[in-house]
């Protein structure tokens, strides 16, 4: 009988010395993988134009209808996007979103990326629906926000680099 | 039957007309050839080369011309060397099409393969995209990977706006044009509009616009149905939304009496503060009516619909002003003063009012013992129930525009049909090139004319006597082709013609068609060319059709004004206003600022009811986006209004009144909303699982409506009556104005479109070149046109198309007209330019 | 031909004959007359047939049989000449055009009593703008002596003539796409059927032939079918321009009768290849032809029709493109498919895209920026081109192609990166197309 207790107690003893699993959160992360997909985000090129031409085929991908798109037109004095046209409105829906990733597989600019951020509690449902404001990622250092004012004839094509899939 | 030819397509043996090509022959048996070039309502060209497939005609000797035999006795089939294109290639006996063989498959896929080589990378930034042939064909038929290198793509222009860069309704993309030439091809041949072409030749082929303004007809948004690819597109939808997120609704345009089907798609945004809102108008196939097509007024006319200026509350006037009020205190002030009032109601309707209402709004002044108008220009509703089109109920097909050939005679007298009603003009274009025997009678040149085989020429105000003329036997030739023919229509119109003058032109009209036998069946009749989309169901529920005039109102203790705006068009003022008016409307109109009480009225597309159109067919629409505000549709308010006073007993609901329609009007008889809503499978089949050969006309699943039966197919014998219009006086030397119809104006439902504003042209005189060089007037001066009442500034446009001593006056341009022919002059305008 | 016995190039035999004088004083008009006098248009048609004439334009088609075609009880009727002469190594039809106007004009005429037309419209390519205004003034003085007009030679018919300058469109040597051009509408072909014998010009019966075979016309009527039959074979009688070009020590147009050999015509009456060099090539009908590998068997062939198609190409308009041994196939192949990507007419998608297809790959081959993979792609768009089109431009865009690519394929290999073992492209690559892309 004190055998068995004393086997637990060397058991506790050996496990309480060994380095423990726990992280302590929210003060250290653990890294997620290179595919780990959490919140969505909006990118841009590195000009500053937003890569999202408004062509809706994320919302159209969707298995959960969590999209919703509206497009407008840019002009040379207040351009978005390259090309004719960028989404005036982009919302998703953190409710409906199942982060199965299908819109960023048929956005044909990389444009909708789903990234590492994962903190996506909110105490209001209205707050769950994120604006194209919230989603767009700000411009790399020294570059322009958008709406900007271009050169007319320079972006008029809404996929400026196209790389031979062979 | 007709000839019929036997063949087999892919082993599945089918009989169709001689002369029937094999891409509909194939149609017929569920077996889609891909076509991009072929539409069936165009010439075949075979252009596009998309639908080869091998064609097997029976052999027969040369020498001896028999049918050559194999050994089982059947007839020998010997396939040619190439394939062919079946949309070129007329059918015949024993032929042996194969499409499904690895010759053609590879054949489709080559032609696609080519399509794709230029065509650019445009599907995220097409509208087209969703409803793209070229989307559906490629993934059908065509390759998976492209093998033309991405640099070496012919560039071209994009987002061409056909027109200038601020009044462009269509834009071209000439880089995704696939070079069908079914644009060119409709402007031609449908539209008979020159305006659009090929430019180049080669790979550098491309679509110019010829004309000044760009892309100039009234039907140039049928193109963009049309076309296979996104190249053309309209500048109203454009970027509006994908087709799958759109919601598709029912409708019938309300613009004018020809009632086209058209169909609203519609989408709930955030652009539009989470309402659902009309994205854009299409057409819907019904072959009866409008076949594929509807003009640019019905496709870009639908913004009053949306318009901010929307009355959304009723108002009452209290301390003079007008203020908000419940409906319950809105409807009970008027119900009360309309029942003292008793047979000193006049109620005065507007014609763009659904069926429904008109009924629910004649049974409520009637009820009370007023009397119920309609408010039109166009006399003559009483006689085209009685002698009007037929629907055939003897003979089992009805008046149809599209089956009418040679042996019918079609007269067109004072109407501009191509400006009052386009898609009869369409329609009565087709049949005089099918043969019909049409003749034009006017005082002035139409473009009605050119397919004329008699163009009649009268003096303004002659057209009573013209038609009284064609009574006298032997009097003319056209009298004599209109009495021999086999079928005759009447479409006449109020041109040149104060209100008794269309009275007695209606009566001459009928009286030629009682006269030579051409009422009581199918394809004869009499039709109006109404300048509101339900005149005709107006006449059929018994309004009496009487316009707006103080003599009208001399007597009366309350008013109703219902869809009608008089105070605006200036034929009534304050002052003419009995002691109470109501007006019901869609906007503040000003007959509503002067009314004691302003109910706001839904409009046509937030509701359901059904329109009569002028060929006497019942058609249902459907709601389309929420009714704003606290509006309410027109019918509901009136059964409110007559339950109140005690005079009606039926509910307001659109289907009820039906119902009660049915019950009591016996042109009516037996119909309710399930027998208007009835479809048929149509021909051409421009719907189906290749909904796009035909164009992204919509399949029509919501109702082909009814034509009513005239009172004389009822049994009712026809009366010819006297009809007299007195005469014009026009002494030489003098200029007598002619006011005349323009498709785009300034009325209260078109000027919200603001996109079409270009193309509205400022209010002009059209003047004769030798009256001008006596004036002193150059084409393009400002005018000073001094009428009766008052003197209006115009653009002079000097032109031989106005006969000499008149002047040509368009109607609703924003300067007061008269009713009818009135003398006037002109001078240069003294104003000197800023 | 001999001195003396030219029958369409009778200006090489008699000086001045574009002098209308000199050239009545030859027998001129004695032709029109005698048919417009003393025949009547079946028995003009019947003579023709029995020469056996056939259409010198490219088709070969026989003559008399093609006038009989035209719709009975249907008129009024045209004829149409093509002197829309643009397939690349032709200038036969120029020089009867400029020295021989008349007999020209006078089997134009013939032509027209026999289709029972009396209107004849003469359709010449805009770059001719010279030669037209000199067969304008020819045709005027026609008008003068009587020969033009009405009531011609005390008789009912009356003739018209008309000159239509093209506006430089190679399609519009072809018939229907020449009609249309005559309408004012674009110049793109016709389907057919209606065909242009029973719906041509103005949707009238209309005879289109070429300006070679109407010359012919005179000397049938004027000495009869056998006489015509002294030249030439059985089967293609009479005599053929030959237009020599290329790397020829002579070239220009000869006259010879069908059936001489390409030996003859390059070495009698060619001069030999220039400079001595090896005779690689030969295309017989200008841009549109299969290009032949010359070897001893091809020298000693026969050039008529039936010859010529046995060795798998066409006679055609026998414009004769010599390529000695210099002559990089490739670059040839290059030259023609510029200039029918350049002449398409847009109308049909296979000519319009696979034209514009084959000079991308083939300018890549040019510019040495090409793989063998490359000109395998060529021969398969190429063969994806072929059978698909709706006029014969888009054949015959490809027929070069094809033909060089199965007889020639190491010129095309040698210019790519990876075909051939000495392979050194020949000019610097301009854009390396297919690796990078960015």
């Amino acid at each position: 009988m004190f055998t068995e207790i004393l086997k637990g107690f060397v058991t506790t003893g050996k496990v309480a010395f060994q380095p423990a699993e726990t992280i302590q959160y929210p003060e250290q992360r653990k890294p997620v993988s290179a595919r780990f997909k959490g919140r969505h985000e909006l990118k841009r090129y590195d000009n500053g134009l937003e890569k999202c031409i408004g062509c809706a085929l994320c919302a159209a991908a969707c298995p959960a209808d969590a999209i919703f798109v509206e497009a407008s037109e840019n002009t040379d004095a207040q351009r978005f996007s390259p090309g004719e046209r960028f989404a005036s409105t982009y919302e998703i829906n953190l409710l409906r979103c199942i982060f199965c990733g299908f819109c960023e597989d048929a956005c044909p600019t990389e444009a909708i990326v789903l990234e590492s951020n994962y903190e996506l509690a909110y105490t209001d449902r209205h707050d769950a629906i994120i604006t194209k404001d919230k989603l767009l990622v700000a411009p790399a250092a020294g570059q322009p926000t958008t709406p900007m004012r271009v050169e007319p004839g320079t972006f008029d094509r809404p996929v400026p680099d196209m790389k031979n899939p062979d | 039957m007709a000839d019929q030819v036997t063949l087999t397509i892919d082993g599945v043996s089918v009989s169709v007309p001689k002369g029937t090509l094999i891409v509909d022959a194939a149609k017929r048996i569920d077996n889609d050839i891909p076509v991009f070039c072929y539409h069936p309502k165009l010439k075949p060209v075979g252009m596009c080369r998309m639908c080869l497939v091998e064609v097997g005609r029976v052999m027969k000797d040369r020498a001896t011309g028999q049918v050559v035999l194999d050994d089982a006795g059947q007839p020998k089939v010997g396939f040619g060397p190439k394939l062919e294109t079946a949309c070129t290639t007329p059918v015949e006996p024993g032929m042996v099409v194969v499409g499904a063989s690895q010759k053609v498959t590879d054949a489709r896929d080559d032609i696609l393969e080519f399509l794709l080589t230029s065509h650019p990378l445009d599907c995220p930034v097409c509208d087209k995209g969703g409803e793209c042939p070229l989307q559906n064909l490629t993934l059908r038929h065509g390759p998976g990977k492209s093998r033309f290198v991405y640099d070496e793509k012919q560039k071209n222009d994009k987002h061409v706006p056909l027109g200038g860069p601020d009044d462009a309704l269509i834009f071209l993309d000439r880089e995704r044009c696939i070079q069908c030439a079914r644009c060119t091809r409709f402007c031609d041949e449908i539209a008979d509009d020159h305006v659009l072409g090929f430019y180049q030749r080669g790979r550098k082929i491309e679509i110019a616009t010829f004309s000044e303004p760009g892309f100039d007809s009234k039907f140039s948004g049928n193109t963009t149905d049309i076309c296979p690819v996104g190249a053309l597109t309209t500048a109203d939808f454009r970027f509006g939304a994908r087709p799958w997120e759109l919601t598709t609704s029912a409708s019938i345009c309300n613009h004018c009496p020809v009632g086209c089907n058209t169909t609203f798609s519609t989408r709930r945004e955030a652009k539009s503060g989470g309402k659902q809102v009309i994205k854009r108008v299409l057409p819907r196939q019904n072959e009866q009516v409008n076949e594929v097509w509807i003009c640019d007024k019905g496709r870009f006319g639908y913004h009053f619909i949306e318009s901010p200026a929307r009355l959304t509350a009723p108002l009452v006037r209290k301390d003079g002003k007008l203020v908000e009020a419940t409906w319950d205190e809105a409807l009970t002030r008027v119900a009360e003063t309309f029942k003292a009032a008793g047979s000193a109601l006049v109620g005065l309707a507007g014609g763009r009012l659904s069926n429904e209402d008109l009924f629910a709004f004649k049974q409520a002044v009637s009820g009370v013992g007023g009397k119920a108008l309609l408010d039109a220009p166009l006399a003559g509703g009483d006689l085209t129930t009685v002698v009007g089109v037929s629907a055939g109920v003897n003979s089992g097909a009805g008046t149809d525009l599209g089956q009418i050939g040679k042996g019918t005679a079609i007269l067109v007298v004072a109407s501009d049909l191509e400006e009052e009603a386009p898609l009869w003009w369409l329609r009565v274009k087709a049949a005089a090139e099918r043969g019909a025997t049409l003749i034009v009678a006017n005082a002035r040149p139409t473009k009605t004319d050119r397919y004329a085989k008699h163009v009649v020429r009268y003096d303004v105000g002659n057209a009573v006597s013209t038609l009284a003329g064609m009574l006298l036997e032997g009097s003319s030739d056209y009298a004599t082709a209109f009495a021999q023919a086999e079928n005759a229509l009447v479409f006449y119109g109020r041109e040149g013609l104060d209100f008794a003058g269309t009275q007695a032109l209606a009566q001459a009209c009928a009286n030629l068609l009682i006269e030579t036998k051409h009422v009581g069946r199918a394809q004869n009749g009499l039709i109006g060319v109404w300048t509101t989309a339900n005149a005709q169901g107006a006449a059929e529920l018994g309004l009496t059709t009487t316009p707006a005039s103080p003599a009208v109102l001399a007597a009366a203790r309350a008013a109703w004004f219902v869809g009608t705006d008089p105070l605006g068009d200036g034929r009534l003022t304050r002052k003419d206003l009995p002691p109470f008016t109501v007006v019901q409307e869609l906007f503040l109109t000003d007959t509503a600022k002067a009314a004691d009480v302003v109910l706001p009225a839904a409009a046509w597309a937030e509701r359901e009811g059904t329109y009569t159109s002028g060929e006497r067919r019942v058609q249902r629409f459907y709601p389309a986006v929420p009714a704003p505000g606290a509006t309410r549709p027109d019918c509901q308010i009136a059964a409110e209004i007559g339950k109140a006073m005690g005079a009606t007993r039926f509910g307001g609901f659109p289907a009820q009144v039906f119902l009660e329609i049915a019950r009591t009007v016996p042109a009516f008889a037996g119909l309710n909303y399930a027998a208007v809503s009835k479809v048929a499978p149509q021909w051409p089949d421009v719907g189906g699982r290749d909904q796009y050969y035909g164009g992204a006309s919509t399949t029509n699943l919501q109702g082909l409506g009814v034509q009513l039966p005239s009172a004389a197919e009822r049994g009712t014998v026809p009366q010819a009556a006297r009809a007299e219009a007195p005469a014009l006086a026009h002494p030489v030397g003098t200029l007598l104005v002619l006011p005349i119809a323009k498709l785009y104006d300034r009325g209260a439902t078109f000027a919200p479109s603001t996109l079409v504003h270009p193309r509205v042209p400022a209010p002009f005189v059209a003047i004769n070149p030798a009256d001008a060089a006596r004036i002193g007037l150059a084409d393009g001066d400002e005018a000073e046109l001094a009428l009766d009442a008052d003197t209006v500034l115009v653009v002079a446009k000097v032109t031989a198309d106005a006969p000499e001593g008149v002047l040509l006056l368009p109607v609703g341009l924003g300067v007061a007209t008269p009713e009818g022919p009135a003398p006037a002059r002109v001078a240069k305008s003294a104003r000197v330019a800023a | 031909m001999d001195q003396g016995k030219h029958i369409l190039f009778r200006h090489r035999d008699i000086a001045n004959l574009r002098d209308l004088d000199v050239y009545l004083a030859h027998g001129g008009f004695e032709a029109f007359k005698k048919a417009v006098t003393t025949l009547t248009p079946q028995q003009v048609i019947d003579e023709v047939k029995n020469a056996g004439l056939r259409g010198r334009g490219g088709a070969g088609f026989p003559t008399g049989l093609k006038w009989s075609f035209l719709t009975k009880d249907s008129f009024p009727r045209y004829v149409v000449i093509n002197s829309d002469e643009s397939e690349p190594g032709t200038f036969k039809d120029r020089e009867i055009l400029t020295h021989n106007p008349f007999q020209f004009l006078e089997g134009a005429m013939i032509t027209a009593y026999a289709s029972q037309a009396n209107t004849i419209y003469n359709y010449v390519r805009g770059e001719y703008w010279d030669v037209v205004a000199g067969l304008e003034r020819c045709v005027a003085q026609l008008y003068e002596r009587g020969f033009l007009g009405e009531k011609l030679f005390g008789t009912e018919f009356k003739l018209d003539f008309f000159h239509h300058r093209g506006a430089g469109a190679y399609i519009c040597g072809e018939e229907s796409a020449l009609l249309e051009s005559i309408e004012g509408k674009l110049g793109q072909p016709r389907l057919k059927p209606p065909f242009p014998a029973d719906k041509g010009l103005y949707a009238k019966p209309t005879v289109v032939n070429n300006t070679e075979t109407v010359t012919n016309v005179p000397f049938i009527i004027q000495h009869g079918a056998a006489a015509y039959r002294q030249n030439g074979t059985e089967k293609s009688p009479g005599t053929k321009l030959f237009c020599l070009s290329g790397h020829i020590q002579k070239p220009g147009n000869v006259e010879l009768p069908l059936g001489t050999t390409l030996r003859e015509l390059i070495y009698t009456h060619g001069g030999g290849i220039r400079g001595g060099k090896g005779f690689k090539a030969v295309m017989l009908s200008g841009a549109s032809s299969v290009v032949l590998k010359v070897d001893d068997a091809l020298l000693d062939t026969p050039l008529d029709y039936e010859s010529v198609a046995a060795k798998g190409a066409m006679l055609g308009s026998a414009s004769v493109i010599v390529l000695d041994e210099t002559v990089d196939l490739s670059w040839v192949i290059l030259k023609t498919t510029r200039f029918f990507k350049h002449e398409s007419c847009g109308k049909c998608t296979p000519c319009r895209e696979g034209t514009f297809w084959m000079l991308s790959i083939l300018e890549r081959i040019n510019q040495g920026g090409a793989a063998k993979a490359d000109v395998d792609l060529l021969q398969n768009v190429a063969s994806q081109i072929q059978n698909k089109c709706l006029c014969p431009l888009g054949e015959f865009s490809v027929t070069p192609v094809l033909a060089s690519l199965k007889t020639f394929r190491g010129d095309f290999d040698a210019r790519t990166t990876d075909g051939a073992p000495k392979a050194a492209p020949k000019s610097a690559p301009k854009k390396a197309a297919v690796e990078a892309g960015d």
